[in-house]
């Protein structure tokens, strides 16, 4: 019976083909809006995850998200320090110099001081150069997209200068950071050099980076941190989670991605499930002669699901296929680097598929269980 | 399942007449299968995809471990070393031009020991006219002399009047007056000309030498101080403690620090004084531009270990021990091991 289930699915081949390429298409948007849609997010908190020394991030107490700083005192370093299931305590210096080449070209970026004892945040991920040359006086370390972005069309290369607030700085490392939401270049400097590049202000201290101590779980020092002295900590994951919420909340983004990602859906779900509905209404016939020689309702259903099934799960494989290989592509580029296909947009999606197949599924078994096998001897 | 199948397919058979052409060719049962086999490719392929591209999230170490406490609960600073005299910045007390340096930067010197001197051509010029002074007044008052002896010899034959034997006495004691005067005048040149030598007043170490021969060496207090002078055998840092952390700070409080950079370079802490005084923070890179925003406790502590290599002025990352706090003092950030006694002193 099965057989002869997938023998009517596949012997009307464009039907067959036309419900496959539109599972799989559905799919492929699905999967790819999503994905790009959280890597998108991702960006915004990018700089935090690239932190992977420590796992607290103390800050202003009303800091929404990464970019927005404002500055702490230089004692307040040390308060952190001594609150109790403290490792150790470190600064990291945050500004937004404009980088200007010898051409003139310029660019904002984000600049992070590193702590200058320690380096705590060195980018570790090094395309050419060391990160262990930040020692060296006014050096920087630039991230590839920046450097592309200031030094268009030229080889990358160590040893040029940049311009910033009237410092000379040289390029002693070229990094591959996860890239940031605005694509501006990245730069790694250390602290004392980092406070230069920015205009002078009163206070520098952008955030205090922490490590617990063994056995000290980070969400648990986060309180104790923020009761002792008054500050804001989040872990580097709840950092991460505030600069998501606050771009969702306050730009258009949501709603852009919101709408295409809707329109998936319905556009999956009405065709799709029309389709499916179409062809099992036309094929009422063949079900009508089946029923006409004795196979039950649950035969039946067994039938059409099977049916379901094998063109949901052809669909969306191809379909998945296509956003693999389009995010292995368009993760190689510049742009687009560092958005990836994510397993929870594949598993939303296959469930989503699951649900559109079943829901047409229902309408057509309404159509065929209420049949009668006559209808198949009627003109 | 597998023998109702075949019945029903055979059953089937019968009523083929409207059905899809269902032939056993092999190229048709090939060709039914390329799509689902591609289909599981394309999956597969994604999977892998997806998988490979997972963003992995690796802990991992600072380049240079920083700085962390011993103490359990701990009051962190950060302090500045220097000498245990503190550090004295020597002045001169007259202006001029320097004409000899007599010690290096980081020359030992004892108490007394000349530093630099100033020019005191001019000093002794006076030196000379002050010591023709004196020869001066010697002579004039070796002549009121004879003229009083001459005079009471004269008197004594009354051929001299009695006012004029007095005139002379009076003469003779202004001579002497203007000796003594003179002689005055000349030791406080000489002591002008002492004081053009600046000597250490200490024992120690020279910092710094901020005056270069041939400079003028102005008075008083100074910026950059002439010389900078210190006593290094024992080196005494002077940690700043937030105001708001300073009550937990006891007096003899164990402390460690260790040297920047090098974590690894640490040293016991000895307590030595508060400064009684809380002072606004000063910038530690010695900015003046920067406004206080904080005013900070001093304490001061002794550096024990003397192999550690320190330089003064150089910044120390400093733990206190808050272990011995009051209790009253006990805020509720012991949260691992709540102490029944502490009320919870929250800020």
């Amino acid at each position: 019976m099965n057989f002869i289930a997938l023998k009517m699915l596949t012997g009307d081949r464009a039907k067959y083909l036309g419900l496959i390429f539109t599972i799989a298409f559905c799919t492929f948007l699905l999967e790819n809006q999503t994905s790009i849609f959280a890597g998108v997010l991702k960006r915004t908190g990018s700089q935090i995850a690239d932190v992977t020394d420590a796992e607290i991030w103390v800050m202003d107490p009303k800091t929404e998200y990464f970019e927005q700083t404002k500055a702490l005192k230089d004692t307040d370093l040390t308060r952190v320090r001594g609150v109790e299931g403290v490792q150790w305590a470190v600064r990291l210096f945050k500004g937004s110099p404009v980088a200007r080449t010898g051409d003139g070209k310029f660019a904002v970026s984000i600049c992070l001081g590193l702590d200058d004892g320690t380096l705590t945040g060195a980018p570790r991920k090094m395309l050419l150069g060391f990160w262990q040359r930040l020692r060296e006086p006014d050096s920087v370390v630039i991230d590839k997209a920046g450097y592309v972005l200031l030094f268009p069309g030229e080889p990358l290369e160590l040893g040029r200068t940049l311009e910033l607030n009237d410092h000379k700085v040289t390029i002693v490392g070229i990094s591959d950071p996860p890239a940031p939401f605005l694509s501006f270049p990245v730069m790694h400097t250390r602290y004392s050099e980092g406070v230069n590049f920015v205009g002078r202000e009163r206070t520098q201290l952008s955030y205090v980076l922490v490590k617990p101590q063994p056995g000290v779980k980070a969400e648990e020092l986060c309180r104790r941190i923020e009761a002792q002295t008054g500050l804001r900590a989040r872990t580097s994951e709840q950092f991460q989670w505030d600069c998501i919420r606050y771009y969702l909340k306050n730009t258009g983004i949501p709603v852009n991605f919101g709408i295409t990602i809707t329109i998936a859906v319905i556009v999956g779900v009405v065709v799709a499930g029309q389709t499916f509905y179409l062809f099992t209404v036309e094929n009422l016939k063949q079900f009508g002669a089946i029923k006409a020689i004795g196979v039950t309702n649950w035969r039946l259903i067994g039938m059409i699901l099977l049916q379901a099934f094998t063109v949901g799960l052809i669909g969306f494989s191809l379909g998945t296929g296509m956003a693999g290989q389009f995010f292995d592509f368009f993760s190689q580029k510049i742009a687009t680097r560092g958005l990836v296909l994510i397993w929870q947009s594949v598993a939303l999606t296959g469930a989503t598929i699951v649900f559109v197949m079943i829901f047409a599924s229902i309408l057509s078994l309404r159509r065929v269980l209420v049949l009668e096998p006559a209808v198949v001897f009627r003109g | 399942m597998k023998n109702g199948g075949v019945m029903i397919e055979n059953k089937v058979a019968l009523v083929a007449n409207g059905w899809p052409d269902i032939g056993h060719e092999t190229w048709k049962s090939i060709k039914r299968f390329i799509l689902p086999i591609v289909a599981m490719a394309a999956l597969t392929f994604g999977v892998i995809s997806v998988v490979r591209s997972q963003p992995r999230h690796e802990a991992t170490s600072p380049p240079s471990p920083p700085p962390a406490s011993s103490y359990a609960q701990t009051v962190a600073a950060v302090g500045l070393v220097e000498t245990s005299t503190e550090n004295i910045a020597v002045g001169t007390e007259i202006a001029g031009v320097v004409t000899n340096i007599f010690v290096d930067v980081g020359s030992r010197v004892k108490a007394g020991n000349p530093l630099f001197s100033i020019d005191s051509r001019a000093t002794r010029a006076e030196l000379a006219t002050r010591q023709a002074g004196v020869q001066v007044a010697e002579a004039a008052l070796a002549e009121a002399k004879y003229q009083l002896e001459l005079g009471q010899r004269l008197a004594d034959e009354k051929v001299l009047s009695i006012e004029e034997n007095k005139n002379r006495g009076y003469a003779a004691q202004k001579a002497e007056a203007q000796l003594a005067q003179a002689r005055a005048q000349l030791n406080s040149t000489e002591t002008d000309l002492e004081r053009l030598t600046v000597r250490a007043p200490v024992e120690g170490q020279v910092l710094q030498v901020k005056v270069h021969l041939g400079e003028f060496a102005p008075t008083g207090a100074l910026p950059t101080p002439l010389v900078l002078l210190g006593n290094v055998d024992k080196l005494h840092v002077r940690v700043d403690v937030e105001e708001h952390e300073a009550s937990r700070v006891q007096p003899g409080a164990k402390a460690m620090a260790a040297v920047r950079g090098n974590t690894d370079l640490k040293t016991p802490l000895t307590f030595v004084r508060f400064e009684p005084f809380v002072v606004p923070k000063k910038s530690l890179t010695g900015d003046s531009t920067e406004r206080v925003d904080t005013r900070v406790l001093q304490v001061i502590y002794r550096i024990e270990d003397n192999k550690v290599p320190l330089f003064v002025g150089q910044q120390m990352d400093v733990f206190i021990d808050a272990n011995n706090q009051r209790p009253s003092l006990d805020r509720n950030v012991s949260m691992a091991q709540p102490s029944p006694h502490s009320p919870g002193f929250s800020f």
